[in-house]
């Protein structure tokens, strides 16, 4: 059936023998795989790669929204592990300087 | 029974009757009795009547004490020697000479009878005599209730009541001379059942009554249980003997002139036969230990012809015999562990036989390396169930055999790794999931499925199985291949079940992750048609999350320039969607459609991103050299090479040097006579490289993943325990890992020390084989 149809198109085609490209492109399918754009791929309050959902997420069926956060100093965590550590500390955990959050990911 | 208030005498009187007033009618009555002549009641009374007055007569002896009459048991005082007496002891005595004297008689007209004349004489004797003995004993009733009574409580020796003394004067004067006759007919006459005539049972019957009946308990008359002395000793004993003797001639004569198996139906019907005896005419208590003695004879015994004859059943597939074979050795204490061993030893070899009868082909042919295990296994589980009645033995004796023959075998010998089971299990699995044209219907998919899980369960390295799987998932996810969803989370849902959550948890991750993709594809087309300025192309795209998939990032390389605007295209668009994300590209896994203008036909060549960059070069020019190729794609040397061969070996490409031998300065053109029946031709065919490799890194990966498994079950248990010997750390190390693969103790060792030099763990000073665990 399909073969059918490649045989229509191609009878169609032939006016347009005078293409002077040998090949045209005209179906691509991509495959990518994307990863947190992060110095260290684990993160350092809960020792869970920043890939995975941090335990707590883990533990409450919420992977999806665990996401990753970044601090002006490019040190990188999970959102909600630094929530929590910032209500104790409010530096950088890594490098001590202040926390300020330089882009959350989505 | 009512008290004889028509004598004229007063009851409550004190008279004096003597013995011998009354003697002579009692005794014409009881000779009445004896003769089992029907008597009326009112002589019946009479009789009772006799006894009544005697015994509540003043004591004739002189010694002066009073009798009280009918003095209520309960109530009776106790009283020293010679003080009031009941009387009866005289007419005791005579009842005991007139029973002695009535048996002696009796005894004379037995004496000399054998077989079944002496059975007939005795148990229609004993059937008058117990009955005309209990008529006895209610006329002697008052003699029983006072005087026995009395005796019995103050502990004289000797006196019964009137039925069990009549039943002792049997005992000792007929049953005494005449037992050995009468247990010998007994016995012969069961033999000759046994030969196969029919008997009179009535006569056994009655004589094993008989022998009940007077195994009274004479240390304590009033015991509710009898003791069965009589019954045990004169005839149980003996008749088990007999028995024994019997089978074992019959059985060693048997077995001589028949086969085994006729012998094990000939015992199962021998022993239903005695068992049917003793519910017919033998008393309850012999049932276990004639049992017991049958067995012992008709199986025990013969065990080991049993285990010999076990193999032969065993290779011929006869169930209904072992089944029989089972069902007699049951019966024997600790019988059965030989057959389980036999079972076992069997089961394994059949395994591995019929697995090396695949031979060096299964190596390659997941289906019929696991139907070929699938078949043995389904064979002896149908034994299990109907032979050995699902015997928990015989059930653990089919699983250890399995387990030994599919993880060790002719062809995980061949391949040299154990890990070849479940590798083949794992492409099996691939071969049902996979669209072809020879996927079974719904149902039939599922149960083999279900078949397949069978073989999971004896699989050891569940790691290595889930290493495969999860490879051959993604690429039939990623490629589009899998025939259908459900049949997909089905399995999946089967491994959870076995194997936990974790085992299956970036199984699921990656079935998300397609359906995120599908969305994201949604949305980029949306975002491309509002734009205004759709893409020339067909562009479909996978967003997969990293750490989810097996897959490794691909070289990079230039991308076409006809490729380079949708590219661009979709990262400005996901870029502007996430944040703090970046893109690794898996070219190996993308793919596309070029459609050709330079040959006779327009076909659709379905390529590899590699083989769709190395074919647009030809839209600049008609031939190339390999080294030209590789400047203008930037392809890693090695995979262009293999690219290359590939599209040569379809003649799309033609070179003049040898194409398994391609130079740098090798010409490469476009062959324009290129000719295909199809008009849609698939060049993307998997490089051999690429599928050898990938085989060999994914064994490599499992050592390097069983390290850190290892090292995270220490880690776990040393938390809870503070502090382990070596050996309970090993034990519980092997433990919690048996689910997944069995840790190698070298391994695990190896593991501890690269625990103790990262600080997770130490020796304890002074302590031999001893760690701690350091918070």
């Amino acid at each position: 059936m399909a073969d059918d149809m490649e045989v229509e198109a191609e009878r169609e085609g032939c006016g347009y023998q005078k293409n002077d490209k040998m090949f045209t492109l005209k179906k691509w399918n991509l495959v990518a795989m994307w990863s947190w754009d992060v110095e260290c791929d684990t993160c350092a309050i809960c020792r869970v790669q920043v890939m995975d959902a941090c335990l707590r997420c883990q533990a409450e069926n919420k992977q999806d929204d665990c996401v990753v956060v970044w601090g002006e100093c490019n040190h990188s965590f999970h959102n909600c592990c630094m929530t929590l550590w910032v209500k104790q500390n409010n530096r950088c955990p890594l490098c001590q300087q202040d926390w300020v959050v330089q882009r959350i990911g989505k | 029974m009512a008290m004889p208030s028509r004598t004229s005498q007063n009851p409550h009187g004190l008279r004096q009757i003597g013995l011998d007033q009354i003697w002579d009618d009692l005794k014409s009555g009881i000779k009445h009795v004896y003769k089992r002549q029907s008597m009326a009641r009112t002589r019946y009374m009479e009789l009772y009547t006799h006894v009544y007055n005697y015994c509540t007569s003043v004591n004739q002896s002189g010694q002066g004490a009073q009798q009280i009459p009918r003095m209520p048991p309960g109530k009776k005082t106790k009283q020293p020697t010679g003080g009031a007496q009941f009387v009866g002891l005289e007419l005791y005595k005579r009842l005991k000479d007139f029973l002695k004297s009535y048996l002696v008689n009796l005894l004379q007209d037995g004496q000399d009878l054998l077989d079944e004349q002496v059975l007939t004489f005795y148990t229609k004797q004993w059937e008058d005599y117990q009955f005309s003995s209990k008529v006895l004993n209610g006329v002697c009733a008052y003699l029983n209730r006072h005087w026995v009574r009395r005796e019995c409580d103050e502990g004289s020796k000797g006196i019964y009541e009137i039925y069990s003394l009549a039943l002792i004067t049997w005992r000792d004067c007929l049953f005494k001379h005449l037992h050995k006759q009468v247990t010998n007919a007994v016995l012969k006459l069961i033999e000759r059942e046994r030969n196969g005539e029919s008997i009179n049972t009535r006569l056994v019957k009655g004589v094993i009554n008989c022998y009940v009946e007077l195994g009274l308990n004479e240390e304590d008359p009033t015991a509710k249980s009898p003791s069965y002395e009589v019954y045990k000793v004169h005839f149980e004993s003996p008749f088990l003997e007999d028995t024994e003797r019997f089978y074992n001639r019959e059985s060693s004569e048997f077995l001589r002139q028949n086969p085994v198996t006729e012998y094990m139906k000939k015992a199962e019907a021998r022993l239903m036969e005695e068992h049917r005896r003793v519910q017919l005419y033998l008393h309850d208590s012999t049932q276990d230990v004639l049992a017991k003695q049958c067995e012992k004879v008709l199986i025990e015994k013969n065990l080991e012809i049993f285990h010999c004859e076990f193999q032969n059943l065993l290779d011929n597939d006869k169930n209904d015999d072992l089944g029989r074979m089972f069902q007699l050795v049951s019966r024997i204490q600790d019988g059965l562990g030989e057959l389980k061993r036999l079972l076992e030893a069997h089961i394994h070899s059949q395994g591995e036989a019929a697995v090396e009868k695949c031979g060096e082909s299964a190596l390659n042919d997941p289906k019929l390396y696991v139907q070929t295990i699938l078949d043995v296994h389904k064979k002896y589980h149908a034994m299990v169930i109907t032979a050995f009645s699902n015997d928990a033995g015989f059930v653990a004796a089919l699983d250890k055999a399995c387990g030994r023959f599919i993880n060790s075998n002719f062809v995980t010998k061949l391949a040299n790794a154990s890990s070849k089971s479940p590798e083949l299990l794992a492409r099996y699995c691939d071969l049902l999931l996979k669209k072809s044209s020879k996927n079974p219907e719904e149902a039939e998919l599922e149960d083999t499925l279900n078949q397949v899980m069978i073989v999971f369960k004896y699989i050891e390295d569940k790691d290595v199985f889930q290493k495969f799987y999860s490879k051959m998932l993604a690429k039939r996810l990623v490629q589009h291949m899998s025939a259908s969803d459900d049949a997909e989370a089905s399995m999946i849902s089967k491994l959870k079940q076995a194997c936990g959550f974790e085992y299956t948890s970036k199984l699921q991750r990656m079935f998300q992750d397609i359906s995120v993709s599908k969305e994201l594809n949604d949305q980029f087309k949306v975002h491309l048609a509002t734009s205004g300025d759709p893409l020339d192309i067909d562009f479909g795209i996978q967003v997969l999350s990293s750490g989810s998939w097996p897959f490794q990032p691909s070289c990079s390389f230039v991308l076409p320039q006809e490729l380079e605007r949708s590219f661009q295209r979709f990262t400005a668009f996901y870029s502007n969607m996430h944040s703090g994300r970046k893109l690794n590209w898996l070219y190996n896994m993308s793919k596309g459609e070029l459609v050709t203008n330079c040959f006779k036909n327009r076909y659709t060549l379905q390529a590899s991103t590699f083989q769709m960059a190395v074919l647009l070069q030809y839209n600049t020019g008609e031939t190339f050299t390999v080294q030209q190729l590789q400047e203008s794609t930037r392809v890693k040397q090695d995979i262009l090479v293999q690219v290359l061969q590939i599209l040569l070996k379809s003649k799309l490409l033609v070179t003049e040097d040898d194409e398994n031998d391609l130079q740098q300065d090798s010409l490469l053109s476009l062959f324009s006579g290129y000719k295909n029946k199809k008009l849609r031709v698939n060049i993307n065919v998997p490089m051999k490289t690429e599928v050898k490799v990938e085989q060999e890194a994914t064994h490599k990966h499992i050592e390097e993943d069983r390290k850190l498994l290892i090292q995270a079950a220490i880690v776990r248990i040393m938390k809870i325990r503070k502090a382990l010997k070596h050996q309970q750390l090993l034990a519980e190390v092997l433990n919690q890992l048996s689910a997944r693969f069995k840790p190698r103790v070298p391994v695990i060792k190896k593991c501890i020390d690269i625990l103790i030099e990262k600080e997770y763990l130490e020796r304890v000073e002074g302590q031999k084989d001893m760690y701690s665990y350091l918070a």
